[in-house]
């Protein structure tokens, strides 16, 4: 035996042992720390875990039963709003048809905060609508007003229905028309085919659609918090942590835990049995074109209607931050309005430090999240070791818990000083923020850079050592190469969201170091709605960059690489 | 000399069981060397062993009688041309062939010089900067060649290069790849499931089935006197029969088939390994062209039941008390009808025992 294989299993081995060890300290450790602590921690036992399954006792139950039928619901709005304008924009052709299309994805860059908050100004007590409604009517000013669980729902709704869109139109675009011709043809009436031929073919998309939204409407915080909905899991872990009840906190965050994981687990069996589904451009499926003049003018109208109403919360937005704080009272909408918002952004320093802050704290965790995500993606896709299965649940694990959890994962692992947190306590650290921005995206950049991974023949790698290359030479100017757009596009996309997150960060940061999010719900705070708007627009500019430098690479992106 | 030497190599899956089963081969500097066998015997994991690609489980991998077993495959000096080309799909043409030359710090005026000769040997000159999407399957293959050939290895390995090309691609590039096998000699080991392919190419072939070799020998050797039922089974087009021998002498074997026909030949047409024993179960193997459509005498009778015109010849099925023959006659030969009454004859000299399963 020479020194070859273990040469080279011992530098494998080597990268396979520090994921390990990083995922365990990062993901695994913490998520275990929780459960530790909701056993000895401040207000938790094991008769809280009881108490979930007993509705007599209390708030815990209800809050499970509650996220659990919002969710529910969430499930079925978005399905039909997102089902129905897949439909209609993917299987007719009608005028102002592609504007529609663009204007439908719109919502994706809806700032996480402010883009709620937006809800609230538009349709809450005192909103936009209910103030124009109640005038138009004559009736009170809250009578039209949406608040509790109908206006988390309507939020969920008009932010997740992505998921159904997305999904369904890919489905739509792949499919044949053959089959609707076949059924026709075998004397089907038009409600028949509809409901046993397309329905069927797009079941995969309706459950992938489902369980994404479900697990979405599971982690939302942002919504109930604004809308005054107590009863969800998610505000009772923030509520119980402020309160001191770090044990309680974790006994919830526990339980929302174990349910976003069978839901992540339902999900990938899912995914891996219905094949893989790439959205690709392949496969024209012809669009009918609509002669019905009178027909055309309804799509027309109900396509530009329900695109005008789903861009309307990014418009507010907008519209707010040319607004002078202070300056809406009891109308519609603000009455003064002025450039001294986006002036101010720029001069105020607290303001600007915020944006700075959240910049570097972004860039610091896709610094890591591109280590982590390239090699854990790399190893699974190309090494055989033992326990690969556990390593790529581990890796997507946290994409898959609620913001709010990760949090206090982070809390109770780095309460205290840990060999990972170099031997200092992170809580109330700078860097405990990066930390869980790194730890919450990771999965994005893992899960791009894979599907990329997954294209790209094993041959051409092997290709290249035959011809004399070292597997970094071959890494550096083979894989990489071939890899960079899938992995960039994850890295941008973590570093969007880790500009705008809110939910963790309301837990783990300082007041030294506030970044963007904090800033926004401070002002927020004060109803300087103007300068808290125009905060949020600078979130949605950052899209905007990263959909623009992102739209070529869609392109090629069915491309295999064989 | 011998270039390469494989000795008693295995490889066990975790899950697919023993794929390889102890090994022993040598090949000779020079050769054209083909591992033949159907899907599934183990012919693609040796090479990918003999390149390094693959740990085997054991035994032992020498090059020029140095042991490589375990030594990484860019540093075995081998060019590998794939199934599918492996074509690095984000540089050009000349890009690709000059990977190898640049991995090992050729100069660059060098490189230019050796790329364009090789693109040259394989009829691809001029098309240095077209990207390899751009190209047919025909020249892809043909990249991927001169890649592997322009490093001068010591070794060249092809995996199945052409089961991926039409018919007609697939004998042009046959042809080229047997032109240039001879005008630069480099030691070459090749893996197909197509015997027409091995038996045309090749200076010596290795008969693999389920992880063990069956036979090793020129062309002539493996379709004329096959060791084993499998190789008889496996190559052309033959009538493996169950007999008994029934009588021996210094002359003659004589064997019995099932319908109690007998027929003699001479003992040396036999795979080692046949004892001529009388009562000694054997494999009497009978080639579908050496059969004849016999007018009066024949050592069988039966019924035509299928005739296909395939050109040159025609292939029948005839049904007969020892089974279902396969066979060949000239189609300028009388033509056979289904349902025809006949006879064969056998020419003894052509007749090939082999074992009992």
């Amino acid at each position: 035996m020479g020194f070859g294989p273990i040469r080279k299993q011992l530098s494998s081995s080597f990268v396979i042992f520090l994921l390990a060890i990083a995922l365990w300290g990062y993901v695994v450790g913490p998520l275990v720390a929780t459960f530790e602590q909701s056993i000895t921690g401040n207000g938790g036992g094991l008769t809280e875990y009881t108490n979930f399954f007993d509705l007599r006792h209390g708030a815990q139950g209800e809050s499970m039963l509650g996220s659990l039928i919002i969710s529910a619901l969430s499930v079925i709005t978005s399905g039909l709003i997102g089902a129905f304008l897949a439909v209609l924009l993917k299987r007719w052709d009608f005028p102002l048809r592609r504007v529609c299309e663009v204007l439908v994805l719109v919502p994706i860059a809806l700032p996480p905060l402010m883009g709620v908050q937006a809800f609230v100004l538009l349709y809450g007590i005192g909103g936009t609508f209910p103030q124009l409604l109640s005038n138009l009517f004559h009736t009170s000013k809250t009578a039209f007003a949406v608040d509790g669980i109908s206006g988390v729902l309507l939020v969920h709704t008009l932010t997740m229905y992505p998921y159904f869109y997305l999904t369904v139109a890919a489905a739509l675009e792949q499919s044949d028309d053959s089959l609707e011709e076949a059924a026709y043809s075998l004397g089907a009436s038009r409600f028949q085919a509809w409901t046993r031929v397309l329905l069927p073919m797009l079941t995969p998309a309706l459950v992938a659609g489902a369980l994404l939204t479900f697990m979405s409407s599971m982690s939302s915080y942002t919504a109930p918090l604004l809308f005054h909905v107590d009863q969800v899991m998610t505000q009772q872990i923030v509520i119980a942590k402020l309160n001191g009840q770090l044990g309680l906190a974790s006994v919830v965050s526990v339980m929302l835990a174990l349910i976003s994981v069978a839901f992540l687990i339902v999900l990938r069996t899912y995914e891996k049995r219905a094949g893989y589904t790439t959205l690709s451009k392949g496969g024209a499926r012809k669009r009918r074109r609509v002669s019905s003049p009178l027909w055309k003018t309804t799509l027309v109208i109900v396509a530009s209607i329900s695109s005008i109403f789903l861009i309307l919360p990014i418009a507010m937005i907008f519209l707010l931050a040319f607004s002078v704080n202070g300056s809406w009272r009891a109308a519609p909408l603000p009455s003064q309005y002025t450039l001294q918002n986006f002036i101010g952004l720029f001069t105020n320093p607290s303001s600007w430090a915020a944006v700075v802050n959240s910049l570097e704290m972004s860039a610091l965790a896709v610094a890591g999240a591109i280590l982590l995500g390239l090699a854990s993606a790399y190893v699974i896709a190309r090494m055989r070791f033992r326990g690969k299965a556990v390593m790529d649940i581990a890796v997507m694990l946290p994409w898959a818990l609620p913001g709010t959890v990760v949090a206090i994962n982070l809390i109770t692992a780095f309460a205290s000083p840990s060999i990972f947190s170099l031997g200092r306590v992170m809580v109330g650290t700078f860097a405990i923020v990066p930390l869980a921005y790194f730890v919450r995206f990771s999965p994005l950049v893992f899960r791009s850079t894979s599907a990329s991974l997954t294209q790209i023949d094993v041959g051409i790698e092997e290709a290249a050592r035959s011809l004399g290359a070292t597997w970094w030479y071959a890494f550096r100017q083979v894989v990489l190469p071939l890899l960079y757009r899938g992995l960039a596009g994850g890295a941008l996309l973590a570093f969007v969201d880790g500009v705008g997150e809110f939910v963790a960060t309301i837990l783990l940061y300082t007041p030294q170091y506030r970044p963007l999010s904090i800033a926004i719900n401070d002002e927020l705070y004060y109803a300087n709605y103007g300068t808290a708007a125009s905060l949020g627009v600078i979130q949605v500019l950052l899209v905007l960059v990263v959909v623009i430098i992102m739209l070529p690479w869609n392109e090629r992106e069915t491309v295999t690489y064989r | 000399m011998t270039a390469l030497t494989l000795e008693a190599l295995t490889k066990t899956f975790p899950r697919a069981g023993k794929v390889v089963d102890s090994i022993d081969l040598r090949i000779e500097e020079g050769e054209f060397f083909t591992l033949l066998g159907p899907s599934g015997c183990g012919k693609s994991t040796t090479l990918r062993m003999i390149a390094g690609f693959e740990e085997p489980t054991s035994g032992r991998i020498l090059f020029d009688n140095v042991d490589v077993t375990y030594d990484a495959p860019n540093r075995r000096n081998i060019g590998f041309v794939f199934q599918n080309y492996a074509l690095f799909p984000h540089l050009t043409v000349a890009r690709n062939v000059a990977f190898g030359l640049q991995v090992r710090k050729v100069s660059t005026e060098q490189v230019r010089q050796r790329v364009a000769a090789a693109l040259e040997e394989v009829q691809l000159a001029g098309l240095e900067q077209a990207r390899v999407d751009q190209l047919s399957g025909g020249q892809q293959q043909r990249v991927a060649l001169a890649r592997a050939l322009v490093i001068r290895p010591k070794l060249l390995l092809l995996d199945e290069p052409l089961s991926n090309l039409d018919a007609k691609l697939r004998e042009e590039t046959r042809a080229a790849l047997r032109l240039l096998h001879q005008s630069s000699r480099v030691t070459t080991v090749y893996v197909t499931h197509d015997q027409d392919e091995a038996m045309a190419m090749s200076d010596r072939i290795a008969v693999l089935h389920r992880g063990k070799i069956h036979q090793v020998g020129i062309p002539e050797d493996i379709y004329e006197r096959p060791a084993t039922r499998f190789v008889a089974d496996f190559i052309g087009r033959n009538n493996v029969l169950d007999a008994t021998i029934s009588n021996t002498s210094e002359h003659a074997v004589v064997v019995r088939f099932v319908d109690g026909a007998e027929l003699a030949i001479d003992p040396r047409q036999r795979a080692a390994g046949v004892t001529l024993i009388p009562g000694e179960r054997v494999g009497v193997c009978l080639r579908a062209e050496s059969l004849q459509l016999a007018s009066g005498n024949g050592i069988f009778s039966g019924v035509v039941e299928d005739v296909e015109y395939t050109g040159p010849v025609r292939s029948c099925v005839v049904r007969t008390d020892v089974g279902n023959l396969q066979v060949e006659i000239p189609s300028s030969a009388a033509r056979p009808s289904s349902g025809d009454r006949v006879r064969l004859a056998i020419s003894p000299a052509t007749v090939h025992l082999v074992g009992s399963p």
